[in-house]
């Protein structure tokens, strides 16, 4: 299936025509994208790093989690909000960006790991888990978002 | 004087090497976006532990204390990527008027850090060294969303300082959106 009607056409939606047309909306969405960007990793990190054994140790890996989720969640809805209209007010060129399709897929295989399994490991009872799990699902998930972001990033930089 | 340095800096011949190699430039800002949103992410989260908003569950003393190893970690990679992107073209952010404002922000989240330190948290920290476990001491607001006031300036003031470090850093990239007054100084 070609999506290239499609990605032409969220650049004719008028969202994108604002976007293109109002000097700061543009930097104005980046800047939200990255504050949120930083909350969703701090939260991310806190509870893949106490997966590894690292950081918040002393308390349940579930308390952890649970203080984490809100924050997780809430920065992901910013970065959907704030990522719409970047992406149809600049459609084309994505389309054209191997980055952002390296993004997209890392971003569909990091959602999917984040809200099944790694979220049924990390809200479960500790001692039934063992040693190893927790250990990949941590460095899977950990590797999974830095490819999001690496991706992300160089869509920007190397076309 | 300052813009004399930043270009002596500029010529020299590592500058210049850094500057002209290819494919340097966009791995090492995607290496520094990665260390930052990881170090300010960790930052974040003990700030908001400080500010009384989230993660409750864990006292701030441990908050701080285990994430501090790895806030450090981050912090120096962070640095030492974002310096070498300065180092590589100084005479570009010599007249960005976000580079000021952002380095402007960075030592008062640090001057904000080590005062906290210096005041609130010592003080707490002799309070429980010395027992004096009551209603209203650090015990108390470490295992509760009871956080005495300063702390909760603290906090809230570094929750501002970094997304607004986060957010400048990123405006580098748009030097011409800058007040008139900035580009009348005509530092270019």
């Amino acid at each position: 299936m070609d999506l290239l009607p499609f990605f032409q056409w969220m650049g004719t939606i008028p969202l994108s025509a604002y976007f293109l047309s109002h000097t700061w909306a543009a930097p104005i969405a980046q800047v939200i994208h990255l504050v949120a960007v930083a909350v969703f990793i701090g939260a991310l990190v806190v509870v893949d790093m106490r997966l590894l054994g690292r950081g918040l140790t002393a308390r349940p890996l579930a308390d952890i989690a649970r203080d984490a989720q809100p924050w997780l969640i809430g920065a992901f809805l910013v970065l959907l909000i704030t990522g719409t209209p970047s992406l149809t007010s600049t459609a084309l060129k994505q389309y054209y960006s191997p980055f952002f399709w390296w993004k997209m897929e890392a971003l569909v295989l990091a959602v999917i790991f984040t809200f099944t399994i790694r979220r049924k490991v990390i809200l479960a009872d500790e001692a039934r888990l063992g040693p190893v799990w927790p250990k990949i699902v941590g460095i899977v998930s950990l590797g999974l978002w830095t490819s999001v972001t690496v991706g992300a990033r160089l869509i920007g930089l190397m076309g | 004087m300052l813009r004399s340095v930043f270009e002596w800096m500029a010529m020299s011949e590592s500058s210049i090497a850094l500057r002209e190699a290819f494919n340097v430039y966009p791995w090492l800002l995607t290496s520094h976006v990665l260390f930052t949103s990881w170090f300010a992410g960790l930052i974040i989260m003990m700030d908001l532990r400080l500010a009384g908003i989230g993660n409750l569950s864990t006292p701030f003393a441990q908050t701080q204390k285990r994430l501090f190893p790895w806030q450090m970690l981050t912090m120096g990679l962070s640095s030492i990527t974002g310096g070498l992107l300065f180092y590589g073209d100084p005479m570009r952010f010599y007249p960005n008027f976000y580079f000021w404002l952002k380095m402007l922000m960075m030592a008062t989240a640090g001057v904000n850090a080590i005062v906290f330190h210096m005041t609130v948290y010592e003080r707490a920290l002799k309070r429980v060294e010395a027992k004096l476990a009551d209603a209203r001491s650090w015990v108390s607001w470490d295992f509760s969303g009871l956080v005495p006031f300063e702390a909760r300036v603290a906090g809230l003031l570094s929750l501002a300082l970094w997304a607004g470090i986060i957010v400048t850093g990123r405006m580098i990239a748009y030097s011409a959106l800058v007040p008139q007054w900035w580009l009348d100084l005509g530092l270019d």
